[in-house]
Parts: C-alpha cells; structure tokens; sequence
C-alpha cells in the first residue's frame, strides 16, 4: 500500500498529468497540508520510510555481482582491461561458414548470474556421522586384526540349506517302493475324519455295488485236458470234437445264407414256359369276355343283399323272446354247473395240482436259465463276443517239450477273457476310413500313350 | 384331465444309465482317458436288462454305464493329473515345433505323474480281497515280462513286472505253496495255495512271439498298469508275512545288480529279517481228539509229505529244457537244482558233479553218461508233482514214448471215465506198487492172447460135456433107468464170509426195492437208469481207448518185426 501510494505521488508531480477527479488542481494535490505521521512507532518505520537510495545501491550492487561475479571495484585491473598490441585483424579468418549457434534449449538451461546457487546444507548432514564414522574405523581395524563380526560368524556357522527338489516318481518306475498299506498295526487314517470333513478332504465313499464282481467266472479258465502238450487220447479226441462242432456251426450259417440268396430253379423262365405262358395269357384273354358277364351278375345279387329290408315288429318280438330264452338257459346252465361243481371237487383239485406242477416247472427253467445266462458274456457295445479254441490237431502234437510250437498267443487269450467277463466291451481294431475319395489321374505323359 | 401327463423316458431305469458317449461329456475326457479311468476304478459298464427302455425306444446297440458309477468318477483326483497331462502334452508339442530346446528340458523334469496307491486301498480294503483278485494281476505281469524291448510299449513297465514276478517266485518257493503245474499248448499253468486261496495263473512261454494286431495295446497296458501296484503290495505283505526281508535280497549280499539277477534265476534263498530259529517247526496245539480233528491232523501230515517230495534230490538241467519253470518246480518242493554256467548266472554246481541224482534231458540222445544217475524228459518233475508222489522214473526215459501228460485241474466224479494213466498214479498215491509195468504187459500179451485162447477152447469144452452129461442123465431118468449115480465123498465149500455179508445185504437190498410203492419204483429206476448211462458211457469210452491201444500195439509190432 504504500508502494502504491508513492508511485501514486511520483506519476501524479508530472507535470502534465490529469488525476480522477478533474477539478481539483495538480499543485494543490501535490503540497497540500501533508499528514503528520508519528515516526516513533514501530508500525511506521515500515511504513513512512524512505529507502529508495539505499535500494537502488544494493540493486547495483546485485546487478553487478550478476553479471560479472562480484564487485567491479573490487576485481583486478587485469579482468577489467586488456591491452592490445595486435596488428590490424586479418578478416580473412573465415573457417566455418555456418558458426555452430548453441541449442536454444541449452541456453535456457545454462545459469544466467554468475551468482553461484547456494548449497544446501542440510542434505549434507548427517545425524551420528562422527559414531558412525568411528565405528567403520573401529571394524576396519578389527578386520585388519581378523576378528569378523558377529552377524558374519553367525552366517558361517549355518549349515548350507539342503535343496531336496521331491520329484514325482512314475507309477511304472522299476525301482519303484512299496509300502504296508493293509498295516497289520491298525493304523487309523492319520487325520481325524471330522477334520477330513470340514476342510474338504474326505475322499468319497466306494459305492457298494462295484464291489461286486461282473462276471461269475473265474479270472483264469484253465483250458481242456485235451490241451495238454502230451494229451490223453480220448480228451485229446473230445477237443478236437469241440472244435469241429464250432467249425460245423460256422459252415451251416454259411450255407443257409447261401441257400436263401441262391436263384430258384422254378424261378428261371426256360423257353418251353415262356411259349406256355404266352399261350395261356391268349387264352384269358378270350375268356375274359365269357367271365365279365358271371361277375356282373354275381355283383348284383351282392348289391342286392346289400340293400336290407326294414324289420316288422313281429320279427322284434320273435328275437326278443329268443333273446330272453337264450339268456335264462345259459343262467340255469351256469347253476347246474356251480352245483354239479361240488361234486367234481376232486378232479378240480388234481388240476390245479397240474397247473400249479406245471408253473414250478418253468419257473425252475426260468430260473436254470438265468444262471446260465449269467455265465454268459453280456452285450456291451455293438460288436458280440467271439470265442475262439486253441487246440492242435493231430499231427501238430510236439514228440517232446523241447519241439512244442505254442498254439495262440496269451496276450490274446487275455484279453478274450478280459472281454468275457465284461470287464471291457468287445474291440476290433479301427479300420482306415476316407472321408474323400482317392481319384486317381494318369499322368501327361502315359495318358499320350494310352 | 388334472395334473401333468407322465413323459417317457424320464424316470426309471432310463435315467439309471447313461452312455458312453455322454458320460465322457460330462468327465470332460477324451475316450482314452475315459477308457483308463474306468479300467483304473474298476468302473464296468452294464448290459440293462430292457435295452429298448433305456436306449429311448431304439435298438441300437449302445455301450452303458451306470449314472451313479459315472458321478462317483468325478470325484476322483485322478481326472485332474489326466488334464494336467494333457496340457503338458500340448506344452512339450509347441515347444518341440518352436525348436525350443531348454523349454523341452525343462518340462520333461517337471512331468506330471500319478499314483494308484490310493484307488488300490479303496478298491481292495482289506488283504483278503487283493488275494482274490491276484490271479488276473499275476497272469498280466507274467505277460507282460516276456515282451520284447523294443519300446513300444514303456521298458519301465516290462521291467517292473519282471521284478515283482521273481519277487512271487521267490515267495512261492520259500512258501512251498505251489500244488498244481499244467503244460498246455498256450502255456504252463500254476496254481498255488497262498494263505487259502487257490491262486492260478498261466505262464506264456519265452519263445515265439508273433504279437496278435486285433488287441488293443492301451488297455492291456492300462491293466497292467494297476495290476503291477496292486501285485507290488501285495509282495510286500506275503513277505512279511515269511518275516522275508522286503525287497528281497540274497543272505548274505548286498542288493546290487549281480545279486538281483541271482535272485531271479531263483536258486537263491532270501534273507530274513529276524532270525527264526524257533518258529519253524510250530507245534499244533494238542486238543482233546475227536474225530474231525484226527482227519485233519492227517491232511496236515500228508500235505507236509507233499510240499518235499524233492527233498535230498539234486537235479541238474541241460541247456535244451526250460530253464525257469524248472527250476521253480524243484525248489518249490525242496529239491536242489543247477544248470550249465552259461546259460544263466547262478548255477551252483557243474554237470560234472557227483551228487546228482537226476539229469533233466531233452534231446533224443545223451552223449556221456553217469552211472548213478537217471536222464529222464522233463515232464517226470511235472508228472510228480501233480500226481504228489514221485513216480516211477523208468517211464520217462530218454527216447521212451511218454504217458500222457493229465491234468491236474480235472475232478473225476463217480462213473465218469477215467484215463488208466490215472488210476495208476492214483495206485501209486495209495501206496500200492504196480504189478505189471508196460513194458511187461507188451511183452506178455502175447501170451496172454494165446493163453485167453487156451483157456477159452478149455471152458468151452469143458461147458460141452457138462451138457452132454446131462443130457444122458435126463435121458436116463426119463427111460426110468436108475442113474448112474454114485456116492462120492462129498467136497467141502470154503465160506467166505465177507462175500456172505455181501449177499445178504444183496438181498436186503432186493427186498427193499420190491417193498417201494410204485411211485417211490418209478423215481428209484430214473435214477438208476441215470447212473446206469453213465457207466454205459465210461464203457464204451474204455472200449474205444482200448481199441485204440490195440492199434497202437499192431502197429508197433510191426514196425518191430
């Protein structure tokens, strides 16, 4: 405010200025009665004061320590002035054309006083610098003697971390190892089985039903005596029986499938029935006309037949009354046959005796047959189980173990067996299906030949 | 009409099953995995009983399973290694097509594997139920270690088998448990008693192997797969059950490679974990005697007798005769057993050794020969074994025609026919010694026949002038003539008693049959008729075995002559 103030008096003792309020005279605003201000106080030092003399002389003083780094009275003659003894200047100085200008940018970012910043410093201090500093000397002389630290002894006293990577053992590793798990020590399962529950570990519950075995058959059928390697004769016989019975059945298929997709004799037309055939069709022919009227008259007396003629009440009574008699004699029938009934109570007796030999018969069947089919290898898939009999025939027998050449393989029989005991469903090996067809072109050159 | 209308298929037995197909959906597997999964968990699939009401009217023929088998499956742990091998399998793929070496490196180390151990208790809680499902698992490992290692399917796992099925010999010989052995066209079958149960299993043999392309080799190798864990627990508890240190070593030896292969040349006997000097020979407890516990004392005694019919016999093989099963027959049964040094490591003694008794031969002739012991076939040591006793050595020969080789796997019921090889072993087992061997029959039939034919014309005559005698005598008395008869002294008839009894109680019995109502009669002759066409049939088959021996005669007469 108070700068403002004196500017105020500055621009307005021009001498051309005009003030706001136009009326009042210049001089009179100048020299007016000036306010008396008490110089004592403390508030009005800041105020009233004059110092614009001793501004100005520290504001060259500044300027001056900006521009050339410090006082101009103070610097030596040297830096100030120089004295020159050189001969008139050469212009041919040309050397660069283009003088390399400095960066704009670097310019603005050069220092523009020579006024060095200050430092500061605090960013240099540093809490407990002497403590610090006589510790690290303190440790360096320990370490010059070869006493370490503590923390460093402790470290070198640790023994190295053994680094057991656990790698996951395969299921089929030879050297794999096995351990007690039917424990004759009935350890229970480590975990409490509340624990197991409630943090989701419990394995589910085996259902019951797999348990139990598919198949009744035993895993490993032991074949015929007639299989042995040195069998007995009749055995021997009595397989190779089996065989040609199977073998027997497979031609029969065959050749009922071939008996019914074979071409009938009777169906092939010789000459002779196509004369016969040709003749007999001339012949309906002139028959046609002598039958067409038969029919017609055969047709009209069903039409006439056809047409009813409407019942007179005398043929409603009569039926009724039919009706009626009818109906009370199969009533008194049905009574004499519950009455005759008690007396027939014997014969009853043995029939349904019968009938009821005759359902404990067949439920026994029913029953056998079950069983049997139980034994049986079950349908699981599209294709049906084949069974297939090894067995040698007669001059195949080996004369000694040494010469026995093995009929069928294990693998084989293994997984027949795997198959029968509907353990698996019966496979064949998948076929090779194009989904394109193959077209097949010659070649340029053979196709010119061919 | 009130209330919704019943659909089909939506309740019943149609919501019961389920498909292949659809389950595979819902497990989120491919159909191998599905495969293996189900193999593992022992998850079958099931034939319906009415397949048009499950299959919603169609016919077709679909393979089931039951829903709540396929929801018991996803709470399997398993399923979730089978994803993460999946993903690897991708992984390592990539990284192969990139050509990114250390990334194959890398993920190989890190291969997701998976354990069974689990599936193994859950699917067999107690001993008892592995013992009874071992005869798949050991005819499978049995299998499987006859392969070749070409690589097709993994070299781990055929080593692995090979391992644990000398481990089973190896108990099954410290056990003496094995009972029966058949030699088959398609292999040798053992069958032994472990801890009760009757165990069977089929042996392939280690020559000739065209493999079959119809089988599929995923699933037998998925089988195996569980069955070698299974039998690998199953080891571990027979022999400590024996107090067998488990894995096996030899007494005496570290565990290293040499020794590994002498256990599996199976001459070897296991070390033990504690000395067992005192519970070899356990003492029956003494029991106040009745009669059921006699019998059984005697099974015991006799059975004893059985398990060492080798004892103190030292056998040695040539290098022609299968070398394993042999010498697993023979230990098994106590006897000492060698072979030639280069065939296989750990024979104990050479051909050359004094001691033994018995050379197993195979070839038509044998070069050098030692006075004091027999060369017999191999199938001696087979035949002895079933038959419990050791048979007569002179059958088995070298270039003898060999009997039969029966099976041991056959019960004969009453009436059915039986093979005379059989009944001669049976006489033997009796204890009874056989009159006439074969050998004598051949020689002597001859002049049996001619004797027979003797005989016969004397009877014959004999039976014609007892007629004529009578004849005269009838005519004699008829003409009123006084017979001829004279008073001689009288012979006196020798009564057997035993035969008495015999008849009386014939008699009983023909009182007792003609006191029977009629319809107790009628049901009496089916019955009799029924045991009748048995024996009729055991006849005619002896008739025709015999005809048959009777050819076999001529025509070695023939050759003979």
């Amino acid at each position: 405010m108070a700068a403002a103030r004196r500017l105020k008096h500055a621009a307005v003792s021009q001498p051309g200025f005009l003030g706001l309020k136009s009326n009042v005279k210049s001089s009179e605003l100048v020299s007016s009665r000036r306010k008396r201000v008490n110089k004592n106080k403390k508030k009005n030092w800041n105020r009233h004061s004059d110092i614009h003399d001793v501004e100005d002389f520290l504001e060259d003083i500044r300027h001056q320590e900006r521009t050339t780094g410090g006082l101009l009275s103070e610097k030596p003659d040297d830096s100030l002035f120089f004295l020159d003894v050189e001969a008139e200047p050469v212009k041919a100085e040309k050397g660069k054309r283009r003088v390399q200008r400095p960066l704009r940018i670097d310019l603005i970012l050069q220092h523009d006083s020579m006024v060095p910043a200050p430092k500061n410093v605090t960013a240099y201090q540093q809490p407990n610098a002497k403590k610090l500093r006589r510790i690290a000397q303190r440790a360096e002389q320990l370490a010059a003697k070869g006493v370490l630290p503590r923390r460093q002894r402790h470290l070198l006293s640790r023994r190295p971390a053994e680094k057991t990577v656990k790698k996951a053992e395969a299921n089929n590793n030879p050297d794999r190892d096995f351990y007690a798990m039917w424990g004759e020590e009935k350890v229970t399962d480590s975990a409490d089985p509340w624990y197991l529950q409630q943090t989701g570990k419990k394995l589910v519950q085996r259902p019951e039903k797999l348990n139990q075995k598919p198949s009744v058959l035993p895993a490993v059928e032991v074949i015929a005596p007639g299989g042995s390697y040195n069998p007995d004769f009749l055995s021997h016989q009595a397989l190779l029986q089996e065989a040609h019975d199977v073998e027997v059945q497979k031609q029969k298929q065959e050749d009922k499938l071939q008996r019914q997709l074979a071409f009938r004799k009777e169906d092939r037309a010789t000459e002779v029935q196509t004369i016969i055939s040709a003749v007999a069709a001339c012949l309906y022919e002139d028959e046609d006309e002598a039958a067409a009227p038969n029919e017609d008259e055969a047709d009209s007396a069903l039409g006439a037949i056809a047409v009813a003629e409407k019942k007179t009440e005398r043929q409603r009574k009569k039926e009724k009354a039919e009706k009626m008699k009818t109906q009370q004699q199969q009533a008194s029938r049905r009574q004499t046959e519950r009455q005759q009934q008690l007396f027939q109570l014997r014969s009853i007796k043995s029939s349904i005796k019968q009938q009821e030999l005759q359902t404990k018969a067949r439920q026994m069947k029913r029953k056998a047959r079950q069983e049997a089919q139980k034994a049986l290898p079950r349908r699981l898939g599209k294709l049906k189980y084949a069974q297939d009999l090894e067995v040698q025939l007669s001059d195949e027998l080996a004369a000694s173990l040494r010469q026995l050449k093995p009929e069928g393989s294990v693998l084989k029989d293994r997984f027949k067996s795997l198959q029968k005991r509907n353990l698996i469903e019966p496979r064949e090996r998948a076929k090779f299906k194009r989904r394109l067809k193959v077209k097949y072109v010659e070649k340029r050159a053979f196709r010119q030949i061919t | 009409m009130g209330g919704t209308q019943k659909k089909k298929f939506e309740r019943g037995s149609a919501t019961n099953y389920i498909t292949r197909n659809r389950a595979r959906k819902k497990l989120q597997l491919s159909l191998p995995d599905f495969r293996r999964l189900c193999i593992l968990k022992g998850i079958y699939p099931h034939e319906p009983k009415h397949k048009k009401k499950v299959n919603k009217g169609s016919t077709a023929p679909r393979t089931f399973y039951l829903l709540k088998d396929i929801r018991f499956l996803l709470h399997e742990p398993i399923v979730a290694k089978f994803r993460e091998y999946k993903i690897f399998v991708r992984k390592l793929r990539k990284a192969y097509g990139k050509t990114e070496w250390s990334a194959v490196e890398r993920l190989k180390e890190n291969k997701p594997t998976y354990k069974l151990d689990h599936i193994i208790k859950e699917r067999y809680p107690s001993f008892i139920d592995a013992l009874r499902d071992i005869d798949d698992a050991l005819c499978m490992c049995f299998l499987f270690s006859t392969f070749a290692r070409t690589g097709k399917c993994h070299v781990q796992t055929i080593q692995l088998c090979r391992r644990l099925t000398v481990e089973w010999m190896n108990y099954v010989i410290a056990s003496r448990s094995l009972r029966k052995v058949f030699v088959s066209i398609k292999g040798m079958y053992y069958q032994a008693e472990v801890m009760g149960q009757l165990i069977t299993w089929l042996v392939p043999y280690q020559f000739s192997h065209d493999h079959p392309t119809d089988v599929d080799y995923r699933v037998m190798a998925t089988f195996t797969e569980l069955y070698t864990t299974l039998l690998g627990f199953v080891n571990f508890r027979l022999y400590h059950s024996l107090n067998l240190v488990y894995p096996p070593k030899v007494t005496g030896e570290k565990r290293d490679v040499l020794s590994v292969q002498k256990l599996a040349a199976l001459s070897a006997s296991l070390a033990r974990v504690v000395s067992t000097a005192e519970e070899d020979d356990a003492q029956l407890d003494a029991f106040p005697t009745e009669e059921k516990v006699e019998a059984r004392e005697k099974e015991q005694m006799q059975l004893e007798t059985q398990k060492k019919i080798f004892e103190g016999l030292k056998f040695f093989l040539n290098r022609e005769v299968p070398r394993e099963s042999l010498a697993f027959v023979i230990r098994s049964f106590g006897g000492e057993v060698s072979w030639d040094r280069s065939v296989c490591i750990g024979s104990t003694y050479e051909a050359t050794d004094e001691t033994i008794t018995h050379q197993i031969v195979d070839r038509p002739n044998v070069d050098k020969s030692y006075i004091n012991r027999y060369y017999i076939q191999p199938q001696w040591v087979y035949d002895c074994v079933n038959a419990k006793v050791l048979l007569p050595v002179e059958d088995y020969f070298v270039g003898v025609t060999l009997p039969p080789h029966l099976s041991p796997f056959v019960e004969e019921k009453d009436g059915d026919y039986v093979p005379p090889e059989k009944l001669k072993i049976m006489a033997l087992q009796r204890g009874e010694k056989p009159g006439d061997d074969d050998d004598d029959e051949e020689e002597e039939n001859d002049d049996d026949d001619d004797d027979e034919e003797d005989e016969e014309e004397n009877e014959d005559d004999e039976d014609e002038a007892e007629e004529k005698n009578l004849k005269e005598m009838e005519k004699q008395k008829s003409q009123g003539k006084s017979l001829q008869v004279k008073v001689t002294p009288g012979k006196m008839k020798m009564e057997n008693p035993v035969r008495l009894e015999q008849e009386e109680k014939a008699e009983e019995k023909r009182l007792a049959i003609m006191m029977m109502k009629k319809k107790e009669k009628y049901l009496y002759d089916k019955i009799m008729f029924g045991k009748k066409r048995k024996i009729r049939e055991a006849n005619k088959l002896a008739a025709k075995r015999k005809a048959f021996d009777d050819t076999e005669k001529a025509k070695k007469k023939k050759t003979k002559n």
